[in-house]
C-alpha cells in the first residue's frame, strides 16, 4: 500500500501506487531444486496475508468509543464497472462486512449512513450501535439506480450537524466513498473542511477511481487518511483498515461517562414481570412483543432487547460487561509474534497441532512471551481474531510474567 | 433431522485433570470416572455419523494437550467386533494422558486450571479444521468443558475474548460443571448460545452428558432441556470490586468507576468535570 498517506500531506515523495505495482512480479517467485514453484508461491500468500498487521502497535490512549458517519457515494460514477459487477454493487458487500467487524470489535461505538444522491445528502440512519439497521439499509442501497453528480459539501455539512452535538470524549469520524472525480457544492467547501478542523471530526475518504485534490486536502487538513483503490480486494483492505479505533486526538477531551449496566430483574417468588421493550415500539413491521426476556435500564426500567443501546426515554448508556471486555484487546495488543526461519524448532504449530513441513512452512512465528512456535494462518487467528496468545494463556507462570512487565495495565472486571 | 452428508459436525472435549480440583483431592476414582464418560460420550458422537469429528484436550495443571487426535499414529489392535476407532479414540487417549501425567511436574501447592487458555487452543484448532475442509463440507463445531475446578478472575479477559472469537466463529460452547457453579463459563455459554449444566452429583456422569450435550444445536430446540438461568452481566468497579447497575466509564482507558473521579486510577487521565458536581451547599454552611 504505498498510496498510504498518514501525515506526508499531497507533496508525497513517494511513487505513486500504480507507477510502481506489479513491475517484475516474476521475479520474486523462484524455482526450487526440483523447479517447482509451490513453496515460493505458498510463501508470496504468507506474505500477503501478514501484509495488513505489521502497522499495529500497542497504543495506549485510543478513540474508542467511535462515532462514524458513513458517507456513500449514490451516484453515476457509481455504475461504473471497473470494481466487479459494479462499484456500487462491490461497495455494498464490503459495507456489510465492514458494518459487521465494527461493531464486532467496536462495541460501544456508534455508526450512522448518509448517502449522496443527485447532488443531495439524505440521512439513511442515524447513530445507533447495532449493526442490523445499518445492513439492511445499505442492502437496498442496490435497489438504487444511481444517477446524477454528488455533493461532498452537502454530505460533509450533514455529518458535521449531527457530530457537532455529540460530547467531545467520543471519537468523532466521517468516512466517505466516493465514486465521482467531481463534487458539485453549493458554496465553498473550504469552509466546511475549515469547521471540521475545527471541531475535531476527522474525515478519512476512499476513492474509487482516483486520487483528487480536494479529497486529499480534506483528509490532510483532518487527521484523516486518503486512499484510492486498484482493485476490490485492495478496497477491503482500505475499508477494514478502518476498524481499528484511531489515536485519540489531541483536541478530545477526557471524561468519565455514566453507564447502566442491566441485569435480570428477578424477585423473589416471583416470576418475572411481562412487559414490552422500547426497541421496537414504533416499529410497525416488527412489532413489540410482551415478553418477560430482556434488558432493563437500571435508571428508568425502560426494557431493551439487546445490549448496547442508549435508552430512549433517560439517555442513559446501557452495556454489558463483556461489551467493554471486547473492547480491551486494542488496548493491550497480542505482541506481535516474530517471524524466524522454519528450521525444525518445532514439530506442530503450539495452536492448532498442524504439523510444520518444510515445503509448505518457510517461516514460523515465535512469540517472545510464551517461546513457542506457531504457523502462518494460527499468527492471523490469533492478532486479527482471538487477540489472545494460545501459548500465553495455556502455559501457567507465562501470564504472570507478562503481569509484572505491564504492571498496573489491565484492572479485574467481573467477578 | 435430515442427515446430510456433507455435514460435518467437530465436537472437542475439553477435560479438566487439574489435580487439584476438589473431586480429584477427594476421591481419586472420580478422574477415572470421568475419562471413561468422556471417552464414551466421545465415542458415543463419533458413532453418530461417520463425518462426525473428535478432538479431546486435557487442561492440566502445567500444560495443555490435545489427547486426542495426535500427530502420530498409535499402534492400536483392533477388539473384535468393536469399530476401531472407538478403540483408537480409547487407547490413544488414555496412553496420552498417562504420558502427560507421568511427565507433569509435581504439584506443590493447588493451583488454576488454565480453561480460557485451552478453548483459545480449542478455537485454533477448530479454525484449522474449518480452513482445511473440503469444498461444499459444512462444518458445524462446538467445544464441551468438563471441570471441577473453580474459575479465577485473573483469565477474565481471555476468558472474554476466547467467548467472542467463538460466537463470531460460530462455535457453541458447553460447559458441564461437576463440582462448584462457574458464572463466568456460564456467560460464556450464553453469549454463544449453548449449555450450562452443573452436575448435582458425579455419579451418573455419562447419563448426563449424554441427555444434555450430545444433541446438535437444531435437536436441542426440540428437547427440554434444563433452563438456562439468568446470566447476570453486571461488572464490578475497579475501585471496590462490587457488582454495579450504574457506573462511570473512562472515555480512555474504559476502566469502571462506581463514583466520579478526578483522575482515573488505571490510566491516570485527568477528566474534565462534565458532571457538575454540587457544592454550593457545603460551602453556604462554612
Amino acid at each position: 500500500m504505498a498510496d498510504d498517506p498518514d501525515h506526508d500531506g499531497i507533496d508525497d515523495p513517494k511513487e505513486y501506487r500504480w507507477e510502481t505495482g506489479y513491475e517484475r512480479t516474476w521475479e520474486s517467485i523462484k524455482e526450487d531444486e526440483d523447479g517447482m514453484i509451490d513453496a515460493a508461491i505458498a510463501e508470496l500468500i504468507q506474505k500477503a496475508k501478514r501484509k495488513r498487521q505489521h502497522d499495529k502497535t500497542a497504543q495506549n490512549r485510543l478513540g474508542m468509543m467511535r462515532h462514524v458517519f458513513l458517507i456513500v457515494d449514490c451516484t453515476e460514477n457509481m455504475n461504473t464497472s471497473d470494481l466487479k459487477p459494479s462499484r456500487l454493487f462491490c461497495t455494498v458487500k464490503l459495507l456489510e462486512m465492514f458494518i459487521q467487524e465494527f461493531f464486532d470489535q467496536n462495541p460501544i461505538s456508534q455508526m450512522g449512513i448518509i448517502a449522496l444522491k443527485g447532488k443531495r445528502a439524505e440521512k439513511l440512519t442515524e447513530l445507533t450501535g447495532t449493526s442490523k439497521k445499518h445492513i439492511q439499509v445499505v442492502q437496498e442501497l442496490t435497489k438504487l439506480n444511481p444517477s446524477g453528480e454528488p455533493s461532498l459539501q452537502n454530505g460533509l455539512d450533514m455529518a458535521l450537524k449531527a457530530l457537532k452535538v455529540l460530547p467531545t470524549h467520543a471519537s468523532r469520524e466521517i468516512l466517505v466513498i466516493m465514486g465521482s472525480l467531481t463534487t458539485c457544492d453549493p458554496v465553498d467547501i473550504n469552509a466546511t473542511v475549515e469547521s471540521l478542523k475545527t471541531e475535531g471530526i476527522r474525515t478519512s475518504i476512499i476513492s474509487l477511481s482516483a486520487e483528487i485534490r480536494i479529497c486529499r486536502y480534506i483528509t490532510s487538513e483532518t487527521n484523516g487518511n486518503f486512499g484510492a483503490v486498484l482493485d476490490d480486494s485492495h478496497f477491503k483492505d482500505q475499508l477494514m483498515a478502518h476498524i481499528d479505533p484511531p489515536q485519540a486526538a489531541q483536541t478530545q477531551e477526557n471524561s468519565l461517562i455514566k453507564m447502566g449496566f442491566p441485569h435480570p430483574r428477578a424477585e423473589e417468588g416471583k416470576g418475572p414481570i411481562l412487559s414490552m421493550c422500547m426497541c421496537h415500539i414504533d416499529n410497525k413491521d416488527d412489532p413489540s412483543k410482551l415478553s418477560s426476556a430482556g434488558f432493563h435500564c437500571p435508571q428508568c426500567l425502560s426494557k431493551y432487547c439487546e445490549l448496547p443501546v442508549e435508552c430512549l426515554s433517560c439517555g442513559l448508556t446501557l452495556v454489558s460487561a463483556p461489551h467493554l471486555a471486547r473492547s480491551y484487546h486494542h488496548l493491550f495488543p497480542v505482541k506481535q509474534f516474530r517471524e524466524v526461519l522454519f528450521n525444525g524448532q518445532s514439530d506442530k504449530c503450539y495452536a492448532c497441532q498442524k504439523v510444520f513441513t518444510a515445503e509448505a512452512d518457510k517461516h514460523v512465528y515465535f512469540c517472545e512471551m510464551c517461546e513457542q512456535f506457531y504457523c502462518c494462518d494460527c499468527d492471523l487467528f490469533v492478532h486479527d481474531t482471538m487477540h489472545t496468545c494460545v501459548g500465553c494463556n495455556t502455559l501457567p507462570g507465562v501470564q504472570k510474567r507478562i503481569a509484572l512487565k505491564v504492571s498496573g495495565g489491565q484492572g479485574g472486571f467481573g467477578i | 433431522m435430515e442427515s446430510n452428508e456433507a455435514d460435518i459436525s467437530l465436537l472437542v472435549v475439553i477435560l479438566d485433570t487439574n489435580p487439584s480440583q476438589k473431586i480429584i483431592r477427594k476421591n481419586a476414582h472420580a478422574m477415572t470416572q470421568c475419562i471413561d464418560a468422556v471417552v464414551a460420550f466421545g465415542n458415543t458422537h463419533l458413532m453418530q455419523k461417520s463425518q462426525n469429528k473428535l478432538a479431546v484436550i486435557a487442561c492440566h495443571h502445567s500444560v495443555t494437550e490435545f489427547l486426542y487426535p495426535t500427530a502420530g499414529k498409535l499402534e492400536v489392535r483392533q477388539v473384535d467386533g468393536q469399530y476401531e476407532i472407538f478403540t483408537l479414540v480409547e487407547k490413544t487417549v488414555k496412553h496420552r494422558l498417562a504420558e502427560l501425567i507421568n511427565s507433569a511436574p509435581r504439584i506443590v501447592q493447588p493451583c488454576e486450571s488454565l480453561l480460557a487458555g485451552s478453548i483459545s487452543m480449542a478455537l485454533a484448532y477448530i479454525a484449522r479444521v474449518n480452513r482445511n475442509k473440503s469444498v461444499g463440507m459444512r462444518l458445524s463445531s462446538r467445544i464441551l468443558i468438563v471441570t471441577g475446578s473453580n474459575e479465577c478472575a485473573s483469565q477474565y479477559m481471555t476468558y472474554m475474548n476466547v467467548f467472542f472469537t467463538a460466537q463470531k466463529q460460530g462455535v457453541t460452547i458447553d460447559v458441564c460443571a461437576l463440582d462448584k457453579s462457574l458464572s463466568l463459563l456460564q456467560q460464556g455459554t450464553d453469549i454463544t448460545g449453548g449449555q450450562y449444566l452443573k452436575l448435582p452429583q458425579l455419579d451418573g456422569v455419562l447419563q448426563y452428558l449424554l441427555w444434555v450435550f450430545l444433541p446438535d444445536h437444531q435437536t436441542r430446540d426440540k428437547l427440554v432441556l434444563p433452563p438456562a438461568s439468568k446470566v447476570d452481566y453486571r461488572a464490578a468497579c475497579f475501585c471496590h470490586r462490587e457488582l454495579i447497575d450504574i457506573g462511570y466509564v473512562c472515555s480512555v482507558c474504559l476502566s469502571i468507576f462506581c463514583k466520579i473521579t478526578p483522575i482515573c486510577g488505571t490510566c491516570q487521565t485527568v477528566f474534565k468535570n462534565s458532571a457538575p458536581i454540587r457544592e454550593k451547599k457545603k460551602r453556604t454552611i462554612k
